[in-house]
């Protein structure tokens, strides 16, 4: 019984969502401009209703919400039109009561949560029901025959495009595939041996559930998600100053991803954890997202513009990282391809009006790495000690030339305050004198925003101002929280700060309800509240897109590429599923494990379609699918950058695998470390290498990100860009990749490192060689080289760049 | 243009050998894949058609970093000098920023000035050989910036993005004409000293493919990094190594026949190594005349000078060479205080070099394809606050009111286009914002900003963001 009333409900509210705008403008709207109007909103607004904005209905009248949304029957505004209540409307007895299928239709209309289309979007977006697909219900559709649902979904597009699937890969290949894939690394020579020498019928699940439990797994994964929300250690722009709590951000990530954490737990505890659960430290942390943007604040910039600077970045990045929606867009004009007007735009924003920044107390957590925090601090203190002392020279100078000035011998007969005032100003010390000093006034105060790495603290946010919260160097002022009024947030035509149009509150896209019928909850106007009130929405399994966005993410950092192709963008402009079906199927399992991020590598990595081998079966498959969209084989894929440089220390045997702390500092070009870089009005300090090797040659993942300095071999092989959300790496090939590995001087120092390790370990040439290729490659040398082909160092050094190390097939 | 080809055909051979040698001939079809593979790495960036025909094929462009003084440089204001040292008071509001706020007064210029060229164009007397070429020149007065903060009006005019991540006017340029020295990089930029503000960013590919990404040259040791394999590894090791490697790859590519990326990671090993031999021909200085180097104002006793005329020279060699867009960042020009001092050094020396690169593109020939453009990423105010006492004059930034200039193929010499107010606060005629600026440029070089789209993360960007407007008061 439940399940049939379930089944007609879905039913109904499908056959509304394929044109809800359509039924709204023609049918409910005349109707309540004709027979409501005159009474509540045209001229006279009766009992305090207002029936002309989808506002006044939801704030009602004297008697309270016009409607509820989702819920007809207990609706004030259905139970009056129908007079099942106390009230009848229109007043004036049966021959007033509206038409039967106009109450039905306000009935529909209310179950799938109002909708409320504004006129000019009924001509404005010609959506056609193909680009509105992630908007739809989610539903888990019949998978078709096959060793599992998604060979069934796969194997079907092949067979029905006549291509024939890849046979499986052989077990060597398929460790090294799976090892990277989740752990980006490379599998040592004695765990391709285990799998190869594991009989048994599951050895193949037992190694992808070896690899889940492997602490690795959330390196390589969590920097997957910190490419999505654009994560660094620090601002950007003219200072970039450090973010000197942010890694703990990146380490929280790491360790969701290990825990497997809930996915709607992990959204919920990104968007709002300081609302949603303030005494858990991680959801303080968590919040970490909501500012990792590029963003400053300095005696140039404009404080309305850095403001609204924030509340852009953080309203896209939210509407990219988990809607898949590029709410951007819409920030100057209505969205152009995506039913998203700019008003809706500012009403997300309006969310984050009363978000502020916060840098709160928080004790270490025992899984935190505070091993080097000490001698860390005890460091960053040095610098700034050492600079302070050679800043007293200038001081010195200018306490002789005050007093010669003032022809005076000692200190003391000066007239009070002149010197002062003079130091103040470095009067008449010389312009390069100035410059030096202004140099070394820059890297005290950088030095000063990096030692609080050190200190318990959060990089986070607060619903209102957090009482005595001052940001480091960016001079902004903050209001004590009892003077703290909600700032307004208005539409902003063209994006122009100086002339705001009408005034919003906080809301949601109307499009996620009109067309999956997962009705708008009302997001709270007060100071705490909204952020929870919208992080609860997107973590509902109702919301049509939360499922399909992650799982289409996960498949593609399997894949190479989304079974949407455009994974931040899920609107019309986004290419359009491959698999469709097969992306609900995945969302539907996904909500259902609740929401298991390593169930979703389970299901997809026992499939046959992950463990397909490589080749082409036919060359007709490279004329029917050129891009491999089907899947009839496995796409090989370049190493990311942090794979590569990750693997080439681990095969050099060089690789620490240190967990968490503070960003360390590798080893990178020396005349990019020594190259002078502006900051504003001097200059940055040179780079530093971390001083220890157990630092510098820790995973990629925990390197400190830099915005104004990228490690030049991360960039060149397609690093992501820091500033912006990355969807997905690129791989194309350009010659300073070649220049990099071959020439530079780290893969020079990695190849001698190689070549060392190797005589550590056997004097014998030829046993030296097999072990390399076994490291490197995962295989025995074969007949590729005789021992006496090159130098061990430069044979090192040839494998390193070698196609078959840097490609995983 | 002989020479180049020639270039291109020599080093084909080199191909074939590596490809067949070491005894481990690939397959036909990984053969023909390498072909295809080739062409297609070349269509990326091959010489491609202009939109529109226009003159200029190359750009050079000369950024002026930290905001160059319209007041004190192409567009005097005597007004200045009757209001000098009147205070007022500006109020402090979210929409200004604290720097340009509070007790202010107004600063006459130090300079003097001359009138230059048969236009009669009043430049800031420093200005003794760039005097001669103003008639080649069209002086720009009504551009305005939005943002008044070093970095995001750096990123603004560089990609047309405030907030960076975008790709580069010079990146969106070799996207839409490709460059015709395959063994050189598209995109060159010649940075001063130091990095400036934003850092790499400036010059990204942003979404473009990394091929458009601008290659900073550097002006010691090797000019691109990691060009040249670490000391003590000869040429002939690093071809042996080369080789070994080759082999390893095409055993490799064997057992792999219908995974194309390999070819192309192969061949783009040669090309680093070509690109290795010729690279150091074109940064070479040594070869040029006495003449020549003295006339950019090379081994003078100015360091600075010596220092911008060789990035100068050196610009002039790469579009030369092939080079389609050349940046050269000359920085320094924010002169809060002692405007005097620091604005006559910068003048005194770039001016020299700069005269110099067009009447060399102009001797050459090359001026008529080469569009050069001039600017800064904001102009400065007419007053300034109080700061380390009083005593030093400078200005802060002006975004209302900038100095501009273009020079080259399809722009109208001899000109001034657009007007500033009396004292210099703000343009008031042919007013037009960045993307307009912009728009002008890629028409200038014949690209149609409207045509020049790239569909990245599901949405057709182009470098004006939303379109823009092609100010044809500054086209012949």
């Amino acid at each position: 019984m439940r399940t049939m009333r379930f089944a007609a409900l879905l039913s109904v509210l499908t056959a509304f969502g394929a044109e809800p705008d359509r039924v709204f403008t023609e049918t409910i709207r005349p109707s309540l401009e004709k027979n409501c109007y005159g009474c509540h909103g045209v001229g006279q607004v009766l009992a305090n209703l207002d029936l002309r904005t989808r506002e006044g209905l939801l704030k009602g009248g004297m008697k309270g919400p016009a409607v509820t949304l989702g819920n007809a029957a207990s609706s004030l505004l259905y139970r009056a039109i129908t007079g099942a209540g106390v009230l009848q409307m229109p007043p004036g007895g049966e021959d007033k009561k509206l038409p039967p299928e106009v109450i039905a239709a306000i009935k529909d209309w209310i179950n799938a949560g109002a909708p409320w289309a504004v006129a000019q979007a009924e001509t404005k977006w010609d959506s056609k029901p193909e680009d509105l697909w992630a908007f739809q219900p989610l539903r888990k559709p019949q998978a078709p025959a096959g060793r599992s649902a998604i060979d069934g979904f796969v194997n079907a597009k092949l067979a029905g495009k006549g291509l024939k699937a890849a046979p499986a890969a052989d077990k060597r290949t398929l460790i090294r595939r799976v090892t990277f894939d989740l752990t980006g690394l490379p599998p040592t020579p004695d765990e391709i041996d285990s799998f190869l020498k594991d009989p048994r019928a599951d050895a193949y699940a037992r190694l992808v559930d070896r690899l889940l439990a492997s602490p690795r797994y959330g390196e390589r994964w969590g920097r997957h998600w910190l490419d999505v929300v654009r994560y660094a250690d620090t601002n950007g722009y003219s200072n970039d100053f450090e973010r000197p709590n942010a890694w703990r951000y990146r380490d929280y990530v790491i360790r969701s991803f290990n825990d497997d954490k809930p996915y709607d737990r992990f959204v919920r505890e990104q968007i709002a954890g300081d609302e949603i659960d303030a005494k858990n430290p991680e959801s303080i942390i968590a919040t970490g997202f909501l500012r990792a943007g590029p963003w400053e604040h300095t005696g140039m910039s404009v404080e309305a513009v850095t403001r609204q600077m924030f509340l852009d970045d953080v309203t896209n990045a939210v509407g990219v990282t988990f809607l898949g929606l590029t709410v951007g867009c819409a920030k100057c004009h209505d969205h152009k391809f995506d039913p998203i007007p700019t008003k809706e735009y500012y009403q997300l924003q309006s969310i984050f009006a009363t978000t502020e920044f916060a840098r709160p107390e928080l004790p270490f957590l025992p899984r935190e790495n505070t091993a080097d925090l000490a001698s860390g601090k005890s460091y960053t203190n040095r610098l700034i000690t050492e600079t302070k002392n050679s800043q007293a020279r200038y001081d010195d100078s200018v306490r002789a030339l005050t007093m010669k000035k003032h022809g005076v011998s000692r200190v003391e007969d000066l007239p009070k305050g002149v010197l002062a005032a003079a130091i103040r100003e470095k009067e008449g010390i010389s312009p390069q004198e100035f410059e030096e000093f202004k140099l070394h006034q820059k890297h005290m105060q950088l030095y000063r925003e990096s030692v609080d790495r050190y200190e318990p603290k959060a990089f986070a946010v607060s619903s209102g101002p957090a009482d005595g919260f001052t940001d480091g160097g960016q001079n902004l002022r903050y209001a004590a929280r009892k003077d703290y009024k909600i700032p307004e947030v208005h539409i902003l035509p063209g994006g122009n700060i100086q002339s705001p149009g009408d005034k919003v509150g906080p809301g949601l896209l109307s499009l996620a309800a009109r067309y999956s019928g997962f009705p708008l909850p009302e997001i709270p106007d007060t100071i705490a509240g909204r952020r929870a009130a919208l992080a609860n929405w997107i973590a509902d399994a109702r919301n049509p897109l939360t499922a399909r966005v992650m799982v289409n993410r996960i498949w593609q950092y399997h894949f190479g590429r989304g079974l949407a192709a455009d994974s931040n963008n899920f609107g019309k402009m986004g290419r359009k599923p491959s698999h469709a079906e097969l992306i609900d199927w995945l969302a539907s399992s996904f909500v259902e494990s609740g929401w298991s991020v390593k169930s979703m590598h389970r299901l997809i990595l026992l499939s046959d379609v992950y463990q397909r081998s490589s080749s082409l079966t036919s060359a007709a498959a490279k004329e029917k699918d050129p891009g491999n969209l089907l899947l009839s084989y496995f796409p090989p894929q370049r190493m990311s950058a942090e794979m590569l440089r990750d693997s080439v220390l681990a095969v050099a045997g060089e690789l620490s695998l240190e967990s968490g702390g503070p960003g360390v500092f590798p080893q990178i070009n020396e005349d990019v470390a020594r190259q002078p870089r502006h900051a504003m009005g001097s200059l940055q300090p040179a780079y530093h290498e971390s001083p220890l090797k157990r630092e510098r040659n820790r995973r990629t993942v925990y390197t400190f990100q830099q915005r104004s300095l990228v490690d030049p071999m991360v960039d060149v092989f397609n690093g992501p860009n820091l500033d912006v959300s990355c969807e997905n790496r690129e791989s194309s090939t350009v010659p300073t990749q070649a220049f990099s590995l071959f020439n530079g001087q780290f893969a020079h120092d990695m190849a001698l490192a190689f070549a060392a390790r190797l005589e550590r370990e056997t004097k014998d040439k030829r046993v030296q060689i097999r072990r390399a290729f076994e490291l490197a490659y995962g295989r025995d040398p074969s007949s590729d080289v005789g021992p006496e082909t090159r130098a061990l160092a430069d044979l090192m050094l040839v494998l390193l760049n070698s196609n078959e190390f840097v490609y995983v097939y | 243009m002989q020479t180049r080809r020639n270039r291109l055909i020599t080093a084909t051979p080199s191909r074939r050998e590596f490809v067949f040698g070491g005894g481990m001939g690939l397959g036909s079809i990984a053969l023909s894949a390498l072909f295809a593979e080739e062409q297609a790495r070349a269509g990326v960036l091959s010489p491609k058609a202009q939109h529109i025909p226009a003159k200029a094929k190359n750009c050079i462009f000369l950024l002026m970093e930290g905001g160059p003084s319209h007041i004190d440089t192409f567009d005097p204001k005597p007004k200045l000098a009757e209001v000098h040292m009147t205070r007022f008071q500006k109020e402090r509001s979210k929409f200004a920023a604290a720097m340009n706020t509070g007790e202010r007064y107004y600063v006459r210029s130090p300079f003097q000035f001359q009138r230059a060229g048969k236009m009669g164009i009043e430049i800031n007397s420093l200005y003794r050989e760039f005097a001669s070429v103003v008639d080649d020149v069209c002086f720009y007065r009504g551009l305005q910036a939005e943002s008044v903060n070093h970095p995001t009006a750096l990123y603004h005019l560089n990609t047309g993005n405030q907030f960076g991540g975008d790709p580069a006017v010079g990146a969106w340029t070799a996207y839409g004409l490709g460059t015709v020295n395959q063994n050189l990089p598209a995109f060159v930029v010649l940075p001063d000293v130091a990095y400036p503000q934003g850092g790499a960013a400036n010059w990204s590919n942003g979404f473009l493919p990394p091929h458009y990404q601008g290659t900073p040259l550097r002006p010691e040791g090797t000019p691109i990094l990691d060009m040249t394999p670490p000391p003590g590894v000869t040429v002939e090791r690093q071809r042996a190594n080369l080789d070994l490697l080759s082999k390893l790859n095409a055993a490799h590519g064997a057992k792999h026949k219908d995974h194309e990326d390999l070819a192309a990671r192969m061949e783009s090993y040669e090309l680093a190594f070509r690109m290795q031999a010729e690279m150091p021909g074109v940064v070479d200085l040594s070869k040029e005349s006495p003449k020549t180097l003295e006339m950019y104002g090379i081994g003078g006793k100015d360091r600075d000078m010596d220092a911008l005329g060789r990035r100068c020279l050196l610009a002039r060699k790469l579009v030369q060479s092939g080079v389609r867009f050349v940046q050269l960042i000359v920085m320094g020009w924010d002169s809060h205080d002692y405007i005097e001092k620091a604005h006559g050094a910068r003048i005194q020396a770039s001016d020299r070099p700069i005269a110099a690169l067009i009447k060399d593109l102009k001797r050459t020939g090359l001026l008529d394809e080469t569009l050069v453009v001039w600017s800064g990423e904001f102009g400065r105010s007419p007053d300034n606050g109080i700061r380390r006492g009083g005593q030093a004059w400078g200005r802060d930034h002006n975004a209302g009111a900038m100095a501009t200039w273009l020079a080259g193929g399809g722009v109208k010499a001899g000109t001034i286009v657009g007007a500033t107010d009396d004292v210099g606060g703000s343009a008031v005629e042919s007013i037009h914002p960045i993307k307009d600026f912009h728009v002008t440029m890629l028409r200038l070089l014949g690209l149609d900003d409207n045509k020049l789209r790239y569909l990245h993360a599901g949405r057709q960007k182009q470098l004006s963001q939303t379109g823009g407007a092609v100010i044809r008061e500054l086209l012949a």
